[in-house]
């Protein structure tokens, strides 16, 4: 269990302000074995939306190299990038981004598109990730018809739905209440022991990240800290 | 789901708004096919105005070559200024009057027929008053006379009510054809053309007929009649002994028989219309002309070579007519080009801005495909679908208006073709002087064009939009509102 699915190396990113580079990321290493659940945490203006995009493959490093399954992803086009992310990595968004002329189904879906061909095969697959996040007989309400909770939970199947090698969730529970948000989190830690599924996760709420079982914390583009999340470990550790 | 179905989806997401640009780009798709369609119109219109006008001036000269040496008389009411009045009063309808004013009136003469007028370039038959015969005996008796033939022209046909432009009401005859009386003696039948040449069925009439006629093939129609058939015309029968080719544009409703079966038949026994008098050689036919004149002051005399002269002047107004024509024909087709360039740059514009508008306000979702997997290509195809769609759709509204509204669309769009100036105007008998844009048709290859040309035009303007989406960074997935 302690492959490793994701390494950076030296990961640096900067950005150009006028002629001014402002540094978001120095020197970043960071490894995350199958199966680990790991929250990334810091203020503002940390970096960690910034590593979160070029581990998700939308942002390209200034430099240092980036391994998702064994593959420097940073030396590759947008020709074969969007390959990668198709069937390598889940995005959970923040805001869910779920497209509102499709249903929770056809929104599972569509990620499938380039990858299975069988029309019913896809359909097949989407309903049971569906079930899956507990969405059964949901599968035909479009996204208004659903309650926030409900949406990011069609955003976590949709994020499942190509067998990725990682899920990467941006601030997955910003969106939602108490309520939601324990639900949420409980159903990512669900996923996690459960199906073995690789989960990096940014957020800033303690709380949440309290339910990891390895918490970074990231302050001027670097790892400041690491600490265990015990909730999980005994989880785990339970099931084991 | 593919991604036609999305594309159909994304349309109807926006339903006003899609149904706006449908109906504006429809607008522009039945303007670009009902120019064209208004263009071959006005062509087509003028190529008619074309070859009437070039026939009318054949024939005239035909008929001029064949009539050199005829004179032609009338009692024309322009007379009547003159404070002329017939020496005959009779039962004829006119009274004696020797005043200036006019008591005669065409219309009552004849039961309510009128003689044919001046028919547009043949030499026909144009006198309108009706003259007693017998006070014109002496025009034979002229030097360097060969022969006199008296021809009665009378009109029969419906009263009509006509409202001019000006809001004036005025009756005028409408003519269903012509009875034309001619004297059927061998000498005059067989050395002089006071009968038509162009004989199509039967045969021609003959000297000493009678109780037969020659009708036109307008007449055979209007009759419902052929040769040897009985036709009764005012009551009487007739059997049809031929049938003539129209030789100038009076004679396709003109019917030939005997002078006398003419006279009483229309109750005008012993008058007639006109005179036509031959010389016996061309070179004297102005000095027979002027004693004819100076015999009888009171008829209008015209000699083929004054009648030539008026010809000339017509054929030249005439052939200004073609000239204009052609000229506006030119100048509608590039008229109709700059027009067709704006709707069709107009028509692009507006699926560019629309589809540019549409990429920029759903850049959040696209950057969201973008971050889950679609290839740029998946994503420019998807948008070049959703915009050569919309175009597709008002490719077919638009030719659902122009089948409705093309000719009034062409008639807002083209100039009315008027190749007549306003000094001919009203004397212009010919059909389709001026460009019939009511007669506008739709032909449906013009349609499938403008289909073509939607599609086209559809992707053309949805390729930048299309661009601009692919180029759209997944990241923007990210964004917050």
């Amino acid at each position: 269990m302690s492959k490793p699915v994701l390494k950076t190396e030296k990961l640096t990113k900067s950005y150009m302000l006028g002629k001014r580079s402002i540094p978001a990321l120095s020197n970043l290493n960071l490894q995350v074995n199958a199966g680990e659940f790991v929250a990334i945490m810091g203020p503002s203006g940390s970096g960690k939306t910034t590593l979160l995009n070029i581990l998700g493959c939308i942002d390209k490093p200034t430099s240092g190299q980036v391994l998702l399954d064994g593959v420097d992803v940073a030396a590759l086009p947008e020709s074969e990038l969007y390959k990668i992310r198709r069937n390598k990595i889940g995005f959970v968004f923040q805001t869910f981004n779920l497209l509102p002329y499709l249903n929770a189904r056809e929104n599972v879906e569509l990620p499938m598109e380039g990858k299975i061909k069988s029309k019913s095969e896809r359909r097949r697959k989407a309903s049971e990730l569906l079930r899956m996040v507990g969405l059964s007989g949901r599968e035909e309400h479009r996204p208004q018809k659903l309650s926030a909770g409900e949406q990011q939970r069609v955003a976590i199947a949709r994020a499942l739905a190509n067998d990725p090698a990682i899920i990467l969730a941006d601030e997955p529970t910003g969106n939602l209440d108490a309520r939601n948000k324990r639900e949420i989190v409980g159903l990512l830690a669900d996923l996690n022991v459960n199906q073995g599924t690789t989960i990096v996760m940014v957020t800033h709420d303690s709380h949440v990240a309290a339910h990891t079982e390895r918490l970074l914390f990231l302050n001027d583009g670097k790892i400041t800290k690491e600490k265990q999340g015990l909730h999980l470990a005994k989880k785990k550790a339970e099931c084991s | 789901m593919g991604v036609v179905t999305r594309a159909v989806r994304n349309i109807s997401r926006r339903k006003i708004r899609a149904l706006l640009v449908i109906i504006a780009l429809g607008f522009c798709m039945a303007i670009m096919i009902s120019i064209p369609s208004g263009v071959i119109a006005n062509q087509e219109s003028t190529e008619a105005l074309s070859q009437n006008l070039s026939s009318t001036i054949t024939q005239t000269e035909a008929s001029i070559n064949q009539t050199l040496t005829q004179i032609e008389c009338n009692l024309s009411p322009s007379m009547e200024g003159f404070g002329f009045a017939p020496p005959d009063s009779g039962s004829s309808g006119f009274s004696p009057s020797q005043s200036g004013s006019s008591s005669f009136t065409p219309g009552q003469f004849g039961g309510g027929t009128r003689p044919g007028g001046f028919g547009g370039g043949s030499f026909s038959v144009g006198g309108t008053t009706p003259m007693n015969e017998s006070l014109y005996s002496g025009i034979s008796s002229i030097d360097g006379v060969a022969a006199v033939a008296p021809i009665l022209q009378v009109s029969e046909g419906q009263n009509q009510t006509i409202t001019a432009p000006n809001g004036r009401t005025f009756t005028r005859l409408v003519p269903d054809y012509v009875i034309e009386g001619v004297p059927l003696t061998s000498d005059l039948v067989e050395n002089y053309p006071i009968l038509p040449s162009n004989i199509t069925a039967g045969r021609n009439l003959q000297a000493g007929d009678s109780g037969v006629v020659l009708l036109s093939e307008n007449n055979t129609a209007f009759f419902g009649v052929g040769v040897g058939d009985t036709v009764t015309i005012l009551d009487q029968e007739f059997t049809v002994i031929g049938v003539h080719g129209s030789s100038g544009v009076s004679d396709t409703t003109t019917l030939y028989m005997n002078l006398s079966d003419a006279q009483s038949l229309t109750n005008n026994t012993g008058y007639i219309t006109t005179l036509y008098v031959f010389a016996n050689d061309s070179s004297i036919v102005t000095d027979v002309a002027n004693a004819i004149s100076s015999l009888h002051p009171e008829l209008t005399v015209t000699t083929a070579q004054q009648r030539l002269a008026q010809l000339q002047a017509l054929q030249s107004s005439y052939k200004t007519a073609l000239e204009n024509a052609e000229a506006s024909i030119s100048q509608t087709q590039a008229i109709a080009l700059e027009e067709i360039i704006v709707v069709v740059a107009a028509t692009s514009l507006i699926v560019l801005f629309v589809m540019l508008y549409t990429v920029r306000e759903r850049t959040k979702e696209i950057g969201t495909l973008k971050a889950i997997g679609f290839s740029n290509w998946t994503v420019m195809s998807q948008f070049m679908i959703e915009g050569v769609l919309i175009s597709l759709i008002a490719g077919v509204v638009g030719i659902a208006i122009a089948t409705v509204a093309a000719p009034m669309l062409s008639s807002l769009l083209l100039p009315t073709v008027n190749t007549f100036g306003s000094t001919f105007a009203g004397r212009n008998s010919i059909s389709g002087a001026t460009s019939n844009l009511a007669t506008v048709t739709v032909d449906p290859q013009l349609m499938l064009m403008a289909f073509g040309a939607a599609v086209l035009l559809g992707a053309l303007g949805t390729l930048y939009p299309a661009w601009r989406a692919a180029k759209i960074r997944p990241a923007e997935a990210m964004k917050y509102e």
